[in-house]
């Protein structure tokens, strides 16, 4: 018997070095994977109701901010503009964790970052609260241009300075008010979270920066940029109305008739059967090699400096070389597509996309700055150059002559996807000496039209552009 | 004479510091609503110690000295714990605190003589089958792995299938002695005839139902397992066979496999441990604990510092979690080690018993203790699938607290009874000196 009792001691002793086994996993080995998983809502939810460090813009408008009130908790976060900023700086909350920069920047905000907490010597004895404050590269009045013009229209929008990559305005709608989800009123604030959550139109979603949409065909200026790597500039495409893949499904077909010629009469007649004919010619290989270099495809989607890596959806292009160069099936988000296309006017060079620029001290001490970040050289200068020479063109006489504006040359495109109720419009102004990208997607139900459809997006783009432009105070490029 | 109880006072002190400092550095913080509205509870508690100790003094001198400390220290940690997460359920804590220990001080004095429960085995039996079936028969809500199966009757809400589950321990441990003495190869040297008798069939054929009722019909899988896992090692020390042993092994997993592919809420929980991601309902729970347990690190976030508001049913089904969350993985792996602790010093003294019947309950009740705080903890790391188990001592669950306080005092008697080997060998010319006890 005795032998017996040490068999069931040996299994209780395995079994307890699984669990110790497991628990080290956890606890020590996958920790940092665990602490920054998108969905982990427990750091920020531990300092809801600490001592927190106020948003504002670069213009200077406090966007969040910790007021003290009266009341078990004393302290209480506040948006004082509301919707404006919901997809900016996030909320917070005591149950649901927390989104947006309140979320990414939780260690400068909450002063659990060490160069926040000891901001002097002396602190490394006093225990005292430190916070961190952020300034944004965003600016209150851009912001307020794309509300305007973005008015009442599901979408996003995003307004990006190519040569920092700085983003300076950033819109997505439906919005939310997170003042109601940071109350204290834990009942209200659960009834409001779960019809928030459950609102078909998920106004909780970051749709700039975390909703992938068909790309449609702005990625031919993706094909553009492979074929004139491949030297392909005076290719020319015999008249063709139609392009029939062999596993293809369906047809790449073009509206108005049979078309073709040169890369630039192609873009300019937005010919996607022609550009299918380049695809074939370059090859997917090659496609994919240039869309990884600028970031449409390949592991790592662009995201704003310091969001959560997680859930990735990464796109991936069509197996098909001739559906590939139209950009078939193969989705983006509003900030890869504003990422893209300020790649191209800055040069070819990718500037990492990023909305904080400064952590300040509590008493406006510059603790961090985030200098202007370049990723890669992903086109050359050549390349990039004749590239904007194609978006311009395609503004002065092509499909884009919509987003023109007087005074000013802009380079640009515009897409819809019917199929997909979505269209896309993207501004690069000035195409001469690019101080501005302005991407536009707009969701919208009612979309039949490529025409009209195509216009009112690219109206949307336009306004932004040229308010932006308009600004007195708008001077980036040059400073 | 009184060495154990030196040894048990020595390191009931150390259980006691410890409580009262982790209990004052989660008070020092300042997120921690902890005031000194709890101290008398916190001496209340020692108090109980302490008259447990004076009763062991008194009517079990020479009973073991490691098991009293172990299960106080745990104790002490569960309450540090639940006071610090909500204050309020103090009171509640120390209610149960103190019917567990008056059921500890009835159990110690009650039985005088062990083997009067042999005599009562049908009787235990049917009433550890009865609590074991009837609850989960009657409780009916929707599964919720925040809280066990309990009858709520106003102001206190038990949850006895643990209870019956120590009765059908104690059951199985008389009909197996009383098995082995009329059968056993051992025993007779007849394995020819024994391996043609069915009689060895029965307790196996009974476990089989008796879990698998738990299994199918109450589809509460947390229950089962500790029925399965104490059934299965008190069958192998008395009878086991390693053929029989897989034949019913896979009997009990044809059984989960029934359970698991045709009943909805037992679908649903596989389902969430598999991919609690998919499942935020049932999964969300496990998905929070191992966000705390990676956020509390290797040393941990120290106590008061965690997220415990953040989980759900932190205080009973998840209490591991704040533990190591707050102590970290170095307190995680302590609190591990106290069960191993208690399961070692358990099954110690089933070898040195004095009878068979002690032996098997003894082997029981350890393995009663360490399956059940296996079970819950490894459904807290998603090694199981999620299921409602407390743990043993730690969790603010009082049927569980009285139950375990209750086995613990029949492993002390058993301890009590046994010849002490260790002193008889090492010490002979003491023996010859002193008189052991009073047996």
């Amino acid at each position: 018997m005795t032998r017996r009792i040490a068999h069931v001691g040996v299994v209780f002793l395995v079994l307890y070095g699984l669990l110790f086994f497991r628990l080290e996993i956890i606890q020590v080995l996958n920790a940092d994977t665990l602490q920054s998983h998108p969905q982990n809502t427990r750091e920020i939810t531990l300092v809801f109701d600490e001592p927190r460090g106020f948003i504002r813009t670069a213009d200077g408008e406090i966007i969040a901010q910790t007021v003290a009130v009266s009341g078990r908790q004393g302290r209480l976060r506040q948006y004082p503009y509301g919707p404006l900023y919901s997809h900016v700086a996030g909320f917070i909350s005591a149950e649901n964790g927390g989104s947006g920069l309140e979320r990414t920047q939780n260690q400068f905000l909450g002063g659990e970052d060490l160069g926040v907490r000891l901001q002097d010597n002396r602190d490394l004895f006093i225990d005292r609260s430190r916070t961190g404050q952020l300034e944004l590269s965003i600016r209150h009045d851009i912001q307020l241009i794309t509300r305007a013009a973005m008015a009442g229209q599901v979408g996003a929008a995003v307004v990006l300075n190519p040569t920092t990559g700085s983003v300076l305005g950033l819109w997505s709608a439906p919005q939310f008010d997170p003042n109601h989800l940071s109350s204290h009123d834990l009942i209200a604030v659960t009834s409001d979270y779960q019809a928030l959550s459950s609102d078909p139109n998920q106004p909780l979603l970051n749709r700039a920066e975390f909703q992938s949409y068909d790309i449609g065909s702005l990625f031919t200026i993706v094909t553009a940029a492979a074929a004139i790597e491949e030297d392909l500039r005076d290719f020319v495409v015999p008249p063709i109305e139609r392009v029939t893949s062999i596993e293809g499904s369906h047809a790449i077909v073009h509206d108005g008739g049979p078309c073709g010629g040169d890369l630039q009469s192609l873009l300019l007649a937005d010919c996607s059967p022609g550009w299918a004919t380049i695809g074939t010619t370059i090859g997917r290989g090659k496609l994919n090699d240039v869309s990884q270099r600028l970031g449409i495809t390949g592991t790592s989607p662009v995201r704003l400096e310091g969001s959560p890596k997680g859930a990735l959806q990464t796109g991936s292009l069509n197996s098909s070389a001739s559906y590939a160069a139209v950009g078939e099936g193969l989705k983006v988000t509003p900030l890869q597509v504003a990422h893209l296309f300020a790649t191209i006017a800055n040069g070819g060079s990718r500037m990492q996309p990023h909305a904080v620029s400064r952590v300040l001290s509590y008493d406006n001490k510059v603790l961090e700055e985030f200098a202007p970040n370049a990723l890669r050289q992903s086109l050359s200068k050549e390349t990039a150059a004749e590239l904007r020479q194609l978006l311009a063109d395609n503004v002065a006489s092509g499909t884009a002559q919509s987003l023109s504006i007087n005074g000013t040359s802009v380079g640009g495109m515009v897409a819809t996807k019917l199929s997909d109720k979505h269209g896309w419009a993207v501004t690069i102004a000035p195409v001469t000496l690019p101080e501005l990208v302005v991407a536009v997607l707009l969701e919208d139900d009612s979309f039949n039209d490529q025409q009209i459809d195509e216009a009112n997006v690219a109206a949307v783009a336009r306004r932004i552009t040229e308010a932006v432009l308009r600004l007195p105070s708008f001077k980036v490029g040059g400073s | 004479m009184a060495r154990q109880r030196v040894v048990e006072l020595t390191l009931l002190l150390l259980a006691a510091f410890i409580t009262v400092v982790t209990v004052a550095i989660a008070a020092v913080d300042e997120r921690v609503a902890l005031s000194w509205r709890v101290a008398p509870y916190l001496f209340g508690l020692m108090v109980l110690w302490a008259v447990t100790h004076l009763a062991l003094r008194r009517w079990a001198s020479s009973s073991n000295g490691l098991l009293f400390p172990i299960t106080a220290l745990l104790q002490g940690l569960g309450f540090a714990f639940i006071v610090r997460i909500d204050p309020e359920l103090a009171d509640n804590h120390f209610a149960w605190s103190l019917a567990a220990t008056c059921s500890f001080l009835l159990a110690l004095r009650g039985l005088r003589d062990l083997s009067w429960l042999r005599e009562v085995r049908p009787y235990v039996g049917i009433a550890g089958a009865l609590l074991l079936l009837v609850p989960g028969a009657i409780a009916t809500g929707p599964v919720r792995l925040d809280s066990s199966s309990t009858i709520d009757l106003g102001l206190i809400s038990i949850a006895p299938q643990q209870l019956g589950n120590l009765f059908l321990i104690t059951f199985f441990a008389a009909w197996l002695s009383r098995y082995r003495s009329r059968n056993t190869a051992e025993h007779l040297g007849q394995v020819q005839r024994l391996d043609g008798d069915p009689s060895r069939f029965l307790p196996l054929v009974g476990g089989w139902l008796l879990t698998s009722v738990i299994i199918i019909f109450h589809s509460d899988m947390s229950s089962a397992f500790v029925t399965f896992i104490i059934f299965v090692s008190m069958w192998w020390i008395a009878a086991g066979r390693i053929r029989d042993l897989a034949a019913f092994l896979t009997a009990i997993a044809g059984s989960v496999a029934v359970a698991a592919s045709s009943i909805a809420e037992t679908k649903s929980i596989f389902a969430a441990w598999i991919d609690p991601w998919a499942n935020p309902e049932l999964g969300d729970a496990s998905i929070r604990s191992s966000f705390a347990l990676a956020g509390g690190g290797l040393t941990g976030t120290g106590p008061g510092g965690g997220s415990a508001d953040w989980m759900s049913g932190a205080t009973d089904l998840f209490a591991f979690v704040p533990l190591a969350e707050e102590l970290g993985f170095i307190g995680g792996a302590a609190i591990l080690l106290s069960y191993l602790l208690l399961v070692g010093v358990g099954l110690r003294l089933a070898i040195a018993a004095r009878t068979e019947f002690d032996t098997i309950l003894a082997t029981g009740i350890a393995i009663f203790f360490a399956g059940q705080a296996w079970a819950s903890i490894a459904a807290v790391v998603r090694f199981l699938p999620p299921m409602g188990l407390s743990l043993p001592f730690v969790a603010l669950n009082g049927s569980l607290l009285v139950t375990c306080n209750i086995a613990l005092a029949l492993l002390l008697k058993i301890s009590e009874a046994a010849p002490n080997v260790s002193e008889r060998t090492q010490l002979l010319p003491q023996i010859a000196l002193e008189p052991q006890g009073d047996q």
